[in-house]
């Protein structure tokens, strides 16, 4: 009998260990926040290489920001090709470059990343104002992502006063290098934000707050249920302002210069890639409910668009995934 | 003369497995709602907000100067020396997964415990 109990206060003792040792090399955990890309990365990585990793994240971003995707840092190799007119890019860029063009031509130019001299008259970031009209028309006249030329990875803007900007991918294209570093290393589950483009990235359903459009950052209005993705949002309430009680916000229409006013105010976009989930979340937010729709479902992604009435559409998402935190929001009949 | 007695190492086991029954506790229990102001990714404060009764002002040495207040409960950025003055638009934090943030003074709000993930935004 007490050879019995010693036999099972050992093997107790080996499953204890066991747990303790899983639990403190393979279950660490690492939290981290950080500014680079012009905003808040923040990251949470389970994993025996989490520490490291959660390094590699933010060197991954100051990098990118940098020395490839930044228009304002003079070592970019954006800024090179805004400066000369043209560029031999390195091939990842070349890569985002193309599949952007794609994007461009798909969305029928709702997206275009060429913008970069309409939305400085706008100047959303720091000193936002409403820009004169014929300044506004000039500026758009040398814009359109038809005045670039990608042959190779020799990028060619036809107009030199056409400004490239990456700001509405430029998240997205860092989640998938992120993603790439953590499938590397010994990480099983990370949730990693850049400036609200999520990564999701292990073998378990992850819960994903929808943000609430009027009410503060963080705050959200349903909960989403999605497996490994990347999810980003392009939302009217980022960078806005009133000006003589009418609000203008920064996704601009790139047929006029002018926010997009389409009754939207957000759309959500799920997808295995987070240039996709990123360039599309604004691509769908210029073309609307339905069009928005049909071009996600085209590249294979999942969109929810809000309305400015409260409603919210589902494009490629089962209710069953989603459920509505706010009840002064409601589905859409569809 | 043997090391260990029959009888240690039933103790033995015993903490251990307590330990581990701990550790593992540990990872799923709940907590209270925190507040966690970060400046340039280190922490700076952490507050237990259900403990926040009286108001608190928090100021964190940064460039541009920002105010932090809390009371009941609700923390949020109650003056901001930067531009557009985002942070203080952001209002009050309460709910778990509430954030705000002042980008030029590089400082976070964070509500920790949160029932979702992430938030998009």
């Amino acid at each position: 009998m007490k050879k019995a109990a010693v036999i099972i206060a050992v093997i107790s003792a080996a499953v204890a260990a066991a747990l303790l040792i899983y639990d403190g090399v393979f279950m660490k955990t690492a939290n981290v926040g950080f500014f680079a890309m012009n905003t808040y990365v923040s990251a949470e990585l389970k994993g025996a290489d989490s520490q490291k990793c959660a390094q590699k994240i933010s060197d991954i971003t100051a990098r990118l920001d940098t020395e490839v995707l930044s228009r304002t840092s003079e070592n970019s190799e954006i800024h090179s090709v805004n400066q000369n007119g043209s560029g031999v890019l390195g091939s990842e860029l070349g890569g985002w470059i193309a599949e952007l063009l794609q994007v461009c031509k798909k969305s029928g130019g709702a997206f275009d990343f060429t913008l970069g001299g309409v939305s400085d008259l706008w100047s959303f970031g720091s000193n936002p104002r409403v820009p004169d009209g014929q300044a506004l028309a000039d500026a758009l006249s040398h814009s359109g992502y038809e005045k670039l030329t990608l042959s190779g990875n020799n990028l060619t803007l036809s107009d030199r006063a056409a400004v490239i900007d990456l700001g509405a991918a430029g998240k997205g294209i860092a989640l998938d290098k992120i993603k790439e570093a953590v499938e590397k290393s010994r990480v099983s589950h990370a949730v990693v934000s850049v400036g609200g483009s999520v990564l999701l990235y292990g073998d378990k359903t992850f819960t994903v707050g929808i943000r609430d459009p009027e009410g503060g950052a963080g705050r959200y209005i349903a909960k989403l249920s999605v497996e490994q993705s990347c999810v980003s949002t392009s939302g009217s309430y980022e960078q806005s302002f009133e000006k003589d009680g009418r609000k203008y916000h920064h996704i601009l229409d790139p047929e006029t210069g002018y926010p997009v006013d389409n009754g939207l105010v957000s759309v959500t976009v799920i997808s295995e890639s987070g240039l996709l989930s990123d360039a599309l979340s604004t691509a769908c937010y210029v073309l609307g409910i339905e069009r928005g729709s049909k071009l996600a479902a085209e590249y294979g992604c999942r969109a929810v668009f809000i309305t400015q009435d409260k409603k919210i559409y589902l494009s490629g998402v089962s209710r069953d995934v989603i459920e509505i935190t706010d009840n002064s929001y409601t589905f859409a009949e569809q | 003369m043997k090391l260990f007695r029959k009888g240690d190492i039933a103790v033995i086991a015993v903490i251990l497995a307590a330990a581990a029954i701990f550790a593992v506790l540990g990872r799923l229990g709940g907590e209270n709602p925190r507040a966690v102001i970060t400046v340039d990714g280190e922490t700076v404060e952490t507050l237990d907000l259900s403990q926040v009764k009286e108001k608190i002002i928090i100021r964190p040495e940064t460039v541009p100067d920002v105010v932090i207040a809390a009371e009941n409960g609700e923390i949020w950025f109650e003056q901001a020396e930067c531009e557009d003055k985002l942070c203080v638009k952001s209002g009050r934090l309460s709910r778990c997964g509430d954030t705000a943030a002042c980008l030029p003074a590089k400082t976070v709000i964070t509500i920790t415990g949160a029932d979702v993930d992430a938030v998009v935004y």
